[in-house]
């Protein structure tokens, strides 16, 4: 039994009004009576107490289309506890509003000076609004600077959830309008990007973005050669599982300037995994999604191309911390990978297929998929680990990756110019004879540990086995004349490093050189 | 169980006060006090009529005040009905309610023309409590409205004027000058249709303590719990007695007897059992 409130309900009208409801009730024996609000602007402890006699009646009575003044009383008073209450959306319109952000699952704009809403593209929006707001609680607790939203609204068909968002503009906006102000924002973006990777989040809380890949490389996998199929499926699979957040739509519309303070807004993506997953996402924004026409990355961020690729890159090379092209390259692939495969998912689920220029898109990303599919063998990257080409041109790359590491690890001078001796005899070493003639990759990977602070420098290859150790010391007490001109370079090593190892494992010759610092 | 408030056809409630005995008894209400608005009368009709096996009854009344910083209803419980003080509370209302009705007549009279017959007239003021809904009757027995909340809301509520009011310092120096306990009616919402909370409640109790007030209603049929939570913390904050009352008003209300939301007796609060030792039956 539905009854309708109208109007104000105070001392001097409740006593009437309750003996109109009790005439609707009479004879009724629908034990559910639900007051319908909408229509109610107030209401007086007077109205209260008609309320809370009717509830001693029914039970069940519920309230629904409650407008916020009348919604804050109930809430005050304790009624919100006593029946089930709600809450009327408020009906906001954007027409003519300024648009601020775009994500998969809505729009984000700008209302007034303070606040925003995010318009959900599901009509059906409320659960997802939820989800949103319980996400974006977890994620403040665990540390993200982000905005909760206090309020949901109607607009048009669809429900928004408004944040406020004082003063508020979005990095795109930086970048478009502040040129200048590039490496500031290459730094905050990376700094927040940083903190949402190392935040662990309890089990079960957030999807897997690894079970979202498997899924979609396995639609994918379709429309790919079988064998490039089979090896993208492996590599995903081969990601190992993380509990680490990723924000899922990590692009600069997403992150907002708020005074001083950098605000991470649509939460609605958030979940858990490799950061190769986000970093794929953030490839498509930048550079994927624009690829084939910069004029959608200026339509869509309100930058050009060109900003978009340097952002990109100057992005990748503080996250890595490192100036290594190779290794940006590396890591760059690896998203590049990841990227084409969702862009290409998304275009054909959208019947990108059933149109030429959906056809086209397909084959430009696919064609890109399968290079790259060729040359790379694992999606996963490490920070502390640079893959390259085992010849004396790279040495310089090899040095100034070694450095960086060193210099973050707050390595002395001296110590870091003699490991830096060391590098290059063994690096040049691999370069020159592991493949010869032939030509391969050699990895470095450069480790810092704690206590006493130790740093690791490890080289492998896959050259033919060759311990550089079992080699006789040179005799350096022999007159000059007499002495030999080769194994200097391994002595030194020896000489300067705290230790030097070998072992030959599957396949692989493996060097490590160990200095405490 | 007990229930401290309540009013009789004295006030504006539709029970006699033999009705309301019964009705008590009915309840299986132990102890109970009749509260009407500005009146002593019942509460003394109680006191003559009742017999050694009705429930225990307690002298009450509530008065309606006003001053500067707002309305507030104060009961009073287990006074003297004749002693002097009290009757002088109850006199001063009784005359402001007098004027309050001349002057709304008057203005009904200039305003609209509405007339009454002398009889009628002198019948409303016989009543010990006319207001507002009487002068409505009349007017939809002569024809001048069709219901009584029209009455009121189209005419009689088109006069705005600062009435005079008994103020709380008065009502409560009467009850305790007359060996009674004052004590806040529905402290929540004030003198019915406000909402006082929180910082708001805390400086009215800080004022009408000041005066003399000793106790609040903290159980009433229109809290809800987390209103009682409210005032029972006030009530431990300023050591007041606590007394709980339904506002029970026959067939004019929907609250039965005995509803005020107090428990089981083991868990009720030190201030109603103090009350209930220190008050006089």
């Amino acid at each position: 039994m539905k009854i309708e409130l109208k109007g104000r309900i105070d001392s001097n009208n409740a006593p009437q009004i309750e003996k109109e409801i009790m005439e609707q009730l009479a004879g009724q024996n629908d034990a559910s009576v639900v007051l319908d609000a909408s229509g109610l602007e107030y209401i007086s402890s007077a109205g209260l107490r008609v309320i809370l006699r009717l509830r001693k009646t029914y039970p069940e009575l519920s309230i629904t289309g409650v407008n916020s003044e009348v919604y804050e009383i109930l809430d005050m008073t304790g009624f919100t506890e006593m029946m089930r209450v709600e809450k009327a959306y408020r009906v906001v319109s954007v027409e003519g509003c300024e648009e601020i952000g775009r994500g998969a699952n809505g729009t984000i704009y700008r209302i007034d000076q303070d606040n925003v809403v995010k318009v959900y593209n599901n009509a059906d929006a409320l659960e997802d609004i939820q989800h949103e707001r319980e996400v974006a609680k977890l994620a403040l607790i665990l540390g993200i600077p982000t905005a909760i939203s206090y309020d949901v609204v109607k607009v048009g068909e669809s429900y928004g959830s408004v944040f406020e968002l004082l003063n508020a503009r979005s990095f795109s906006k930086i970048l478009a309008n502040e040129p200048e102000k590039m490496d500031w924002c290459v730094k905050e973006y990376v700094a927040l990007l940083r903190t949402i990777h190392s935040t662990a989040v309890p089990e079960g809380k957030l999807p897997d973005n690894r079970e979202w890949f498997i899924a979609a490389v396995k639609q994918v996998m379709d429309y790919l050669p079988e064998v490039a199929g089979k090896k993208l499926l492996g590599m995903v699979e081969a990601i190992p599982r993380s509990d680490h957040m990723l924000h899922g739509d990590y692009h600069t519309k997403n992150i907002e300037l708020q005074n001083d303070e950098v605000l991470l807004i649509d939460m609605d993506t958030l979940a858990v995994g490799d950061p190769i997953f986000e970093l794929a996402g953030m490839f498509n924004a930048f550079i994927g999604f624009s690829e084939m026409d910069h004029q959608v990355i200026l339509d869509f961020q309100g930058f050009d191309h060109e900003t978009a690729e340097t952002f990109w890159h100057k992005t990748l090379s503080a996250y890595l911390e490192t100036n290594c092209e190779t290794k940006i390259r590396e890591v760059e692939d690896k998203a590049r990978i990841l990227g084409y495969t969702r862009m290409i998912r998304r275009s054909i689920r959208r019947g990108g297929l059933d149109t030429e220029a959906g056809r086209a898109q397909i084959d430009f990303w696919k064609e890109r998929l399968l290079k790259l599919l060729e040359e790379t063998d694992t999606l996963t990257f490490s920070f502390n680990e640079l893959e390259l080409e085992a010849v004396p041109e790279k040495l310089e790359e090899v040095q100034a990756f070694v450095d960086e590491r060193l210099e973050r690890a707050d390595c002395p001078p001296k110590a870091q110019m003699q490991i830096g001796v060391a590098v290059e005899e063994i690096f040049i070493n691999i370069a020159s004879y592991a493949y010869a003639p032939e030509r391969g990759t050699a990895t470095v990977r450069v480790e810092v540990s704690e206590d006493p602070v130790t740093v690791t420098v490890t080289f492998v290859d896959h050259g033919m086995p060759y311990d550089p150790l079992a080699r006789e010391d040179p005799n350096i007490n022999l007159p000059a004349e007499r002495r030999e001109a080769g194994g200097l370079g391994i002595f030194m090593t020896k000489k300067l490093m705290d230790d030097v190892s070998y072992e030959y494992c599957d396949g692989k010759n493996i060097l490590t050189l160990r200095k405490e610092l | 169980m007990i229930d401290l408030h309540m009013h009789t056809i004295v006030s504006d409630g539709t029970d006699t006060p033999e009705e309301i005995i019964a009705r008590v008894r009915e309840a299986g209400i132990g102890l109970f006090s009749v509260t009407d608005h500005d009146a002593v009368k019942g509460a003394k009709r109680i006191l003559s009529v009742r017999t050694a096996e009705d429930p225990a009854f307690l002298t009450g009344v509530e008065f309606s005040c006003r001053d500067e910083e707002g309305k507030y209803h104060i009961l009073g419980y287990g006074y003297d009905p004749d002693a002097e003080p009290i009757r002088r509370v109850v006199d001063l209302g009784h005359g402001y309610r007098m004027n309050k009705v001349k002057a709304r007549l008057d203005f009904l009279s200039t305003q609209f023309g509405f007339q009454f017959p002398e009889k009628d007239l002198q019948a409303l003021f016989a009543l010990d409590n006319p207001g507002k809904p009487h002068i409505g009757n009349l007017m939809v027995k002569h024809g001048y409205a069709k219901t009584k909340e029209e009455a009121i809301r189209d005419y009689i509520d088109k006069l705005r004027f600062r009435s005079e009011y008994v103020r709380p310092e008065e009502a409560i120096e009467g009850i305790l000058g007359s060996g009674g306990i004052p004590v806040l009616a529905h402290p929540v919402y004030g003198s019915g249709g406000q909402l006082i909370l929180g910082d708001e409640m805390d400086k009215r109790l800080r004022r009408l303590t000041d005066f003399g007030l000793q106790g609040v209603e903290a159980f009433y049929s229109g809290f809800t719990a987390k209103l009682r939570a409210q005032m029972l913390a006030f009530a431990a904050q300023y050591g007041l007695y606590v007394t709980a009352g339904s506002d029970y008003h026959g067939s004019n209300k929907l609250v039965s007897l005995g509803d005020t939301g107090l428990g089981d007796p083991n868990e009720w609060p030190e201030g109603l059992k103090r009350f209930l030792t220190d008050v006089k039956a």
